[in-house]
């Protein structure tokens, strides 16, 4: 008779040790190590692109994540197409809608020749100051982001380019420290 | 208004309150448009260039604005009720009721007590003044400014109020420090010692200082309104050797020192000798044309108003000067670059100028145009080379004269290329074209051109504003005189 008037107790109690078990038990097992997929550590790149400001005073940079790649074209399209695609933070874009990197061919003497398709030259219609903003704009991406381009040369389906729009000389390579 | 705003609003009662500064050296004026003359006595800047103004007046020693004005002045439309003498504002949602006679105003729904009670004046209620003042902040409110010194009441543009400046010499340093709401958008647009140009955001109240410290590393100031701000252009001492600008946002402050000597500050721009210079043959050189149109937007091209506008200069030179003019095409044909240049150098041109248009198409390119640009030849090679170009040509350390590429044929006359820019660019400032800047990058209009040269862009055909101006009756004949202006500056030296 004793031992049935305990029994509900003893269940009670074994129960709640179980539950109090099952919650704060675990503290003494190690932490599962916490690994984050591979794709978010491995194969992307922080770059920055520059943009015409909102005013076309200046550029302005915006920073961003592109896939990494281990070839030199491959990085050179992917900024090219970033610069094509518009800023998504504010500004303005300035390569012509539609460029693309045909070619990339980087000399031991850091420099830097970036053949561009056609919509380079045929898709731009704007004055001195956009122009300005176009070279400037990819002259500062590129050096910013492969600072081993000490010069950039600007060639256009395969030819060789004198001028963008009419207003500033691309015969000779451009210095990025002349577009600051 | 945030509690910084008011503190810089403060701040320009005070600029306003303050009497002149003694001194000899004369400051200029000039508003768009209209240039007052250098003397001392004419040194008030006419009250907030290129912002909304009314008048205020006096009645019993009340400073009070008339209902009509101050309607158009905060665009509201009005209703008059004769039976009980109530006046009735509608400012999009908002609601402003006066009574005559009735210092309580209602606004909204809330009531503001003026100090005086408006009254009527020849069938036109007298509003006192201090309303300005008592307008609610918040969306659809504009903000009213008192000007007690110009007696006009504004609406505060948007990029705020700039404040009367002030000129202190101390210590061999000259400081100009400039009130200015929005002080983390100044900008030095111009770094010559003959043309300094200071840019700042806001419409400035008030005036400038009669004169100058004699001590002042300043010989002049003159300030001209230019979309969305104002520019201060000095002429700073030939003795100063450098310049730092230092910007206050939270002090609402713009200070430009002027120093001569200690190290830390920024160099002027290289300048040529002063006094006249010899200008016998201009060459102005319309962009593009033939199959190539350049800039296009709304039916117009840049190739067609280039030419119009290089054959108004030329008529409005012609008018004012003996100066001989060439244009290197007086028609609509292809014209390469060499061409252009042999036509320059043949014509034994003494200045170039490459006229221009922009435009932003497609969707790349800020939407705005930003004012005229001028762009002229570095003063320093721009890669390669070590030589240093002066007005005398290319030499090499050793004084041995070097042989030059025809493309840098322009590079040997950088510094008077920059002088040219800057008086070109300094006169459509002060024509109401600015804002202007000067950009160093040798344009591909002047390779291979053996004289002084500058490409000017003129304007934006995709800006409608600019466009408007320019296609409206006489507004291309106002941006050639303004260019003539510049272009005979340049030649007498000033």
């Amino acid at each position: 008779m004793r031992v049935r008037r305990w029994l509900p107790l003893v269940v009670v109690v074994a129960v709640v040790a179980l539950a109090l078990r099952a919650c704060f038990g675990r503290r003494s097992e190690p932490e599962p190590e916490v690994v984050a997929a591979d794709s978010t550590l491995a194969g992307v790149r922080a770059v920055t692109l520059w943009f015409a400001s909102a005013q076309g005073e200046s550029l302005s940079a915006e920073p961003r994540d592109l896939p990494e790649a281990s070839d030199l074209h491959a990085r050179l399209a992917a900024l090219v197409a970033g610069l094509a695609q518009g800023p998504r933070q504010g500004g303005a874009r300035t390569l012509p809608a539609g460029t693309a990197l045909l070619h990339a061919y980087l000399d031991d003497a850091g420099l830097l020749t970036l053949d561009l398709s056609s919509p380079f030259r045929l898709g731009f219609h704007g004055g001195a100051r956009a122009e300005e903003l176009v070279l400037g704009s990819l002259v500062r991406t590129v050096s910013s982001n492969l600072p081993e381009a000490r010069r950039v040369r600007i060639v256009c389906a395969g030819a060789p380019l004198a001028t963008l729009g009419g207003h500033f000389p691309l015969d000779q390579p451009l210095d990025p420290e002349d577009w600051p | 208004m945030t509690a910084g705003a008011r503190g810089v609003a403060l701040a320009f009662a005070v600029a306003l309150a303050a009497g002149p500064s003694p001194g000899a050296h004369a400051v200029r004026a000039w508003a768009a448009g209209t240039r007052a003359s250098a003397a001392a006595e004419s040194a008030r800047v006419p009250g907030g260039l290129g912002v909304p103004a009314v008048p205020v007046t006096g009645m019993d020693g009340v400073p009070v604005v008339g209902a009509n004005d101050l309607a158009r002045l905060l665009g509201a439309s009005r209703t008059w009720r004769a039976d009980v003498r109530k006046l009735g504002f509608k400012i999009g949602e908002h609601r402003i009721t006066f009574t005559e006679g009735n210092p309580f105003v209602i606004v909204d729904d809330h009531m503001l007590r003026l100090g005086h009670a408006p009254r009527s004046r020849a069938g036109e209620l007298q509003v006192p003044a201090e309303f300005a003042r008592a307008l609610p902040e918040g969306p659809g409110w504009p903000r009213l400014a008192y000007d007690a010194d110009a007696n006009q009441l504004r609406v505060a543009p948007v990029a705020g109020f700039v404040g009367a400046p002030r000129v202190v010499a101390h210590g061999g340093v000259t400081s100009l420090v400039i009130p200015a709401e929005h002080a983390e958008a100044a900008v030095v647009a111009g770094r010559s010692r003959a043309r300094f140009r200071l840019r700042v955001a806001g419409a400035l109240v008030g005036a400038l200082p009669d004169s100058l410290p004699d001590d002042a590393l300043l010989r002049d100031l003159a300030v001209s309104a230019t979309a969305g701000g104002v520019t201060f252009e000095l002429a700073v001492d030939p003795t100063a050797t450098g310049w730092r600008l230092e910007r206050d946002a939270s002090a609402g402050r713009v200070t430009l020192l002027l120093a001569r000597g200690p190290v830390g500050f920024e160099e002027f721009a290289p300048e040529g000798a002063p006094g006249p210079r010899v200008l016998r043959t201009l060459v102005l050189d319309p962009g593009h044309g033939g199959a190539d149109p350049g800039a296009q937007a709304d039916g117009a091209d840049e190739k067609s108003l280039a030419l119009e506008l290089a054959r108004a200069v030329a008529d409005e030179l012609h008018r004012r000067s003996t100066v001989r003019v060439v244009l290197t095409r007086a028609d609509d044909r292809d014209l390469p670059q060499e061409a252009r240049a042999e036509a320059a150098n043949r014509a034994q041109a003494d200045a170039v100028l490459s006229l221009h248009f922009g435009a932003t198409a497609d969707g790349a390119g800020p939407a705005g145009s930003g004012g005229p640009v001028a762009w002229c030849a570095p003063a320093a090679p721009t890669s390669g080379g070590g030589a240093g170009y002066s007005e005398h040509g290319p030499e090499s350390a050793a004084g041995v004269l070097e042989l030059l590429p025809w493309r840098d044929a322009a590079l040997p006359r950088a510094v008077e290329s920059r002088g040219l820019a800057e008086s070109v660019t300094s006169a459509l400032e002060r024509d109401g074209f600015g804002p202007t800047s000067v950009r160093e990058r040798l344009p591909f209009a002047l390779l291979g051109v053996q004289s002084p040269g500058v490409l000017l862009e003129c304007g934006s055909l995709t800006d409608p504003n600019e466009m408007s101006r320019l296609l409206s009756p006489g507004g291309l004949k106002k941006l050639a005189t303004a260019i003539a202006d510049g272009v005979l500056a340049w030649q007498r030296g000033d």
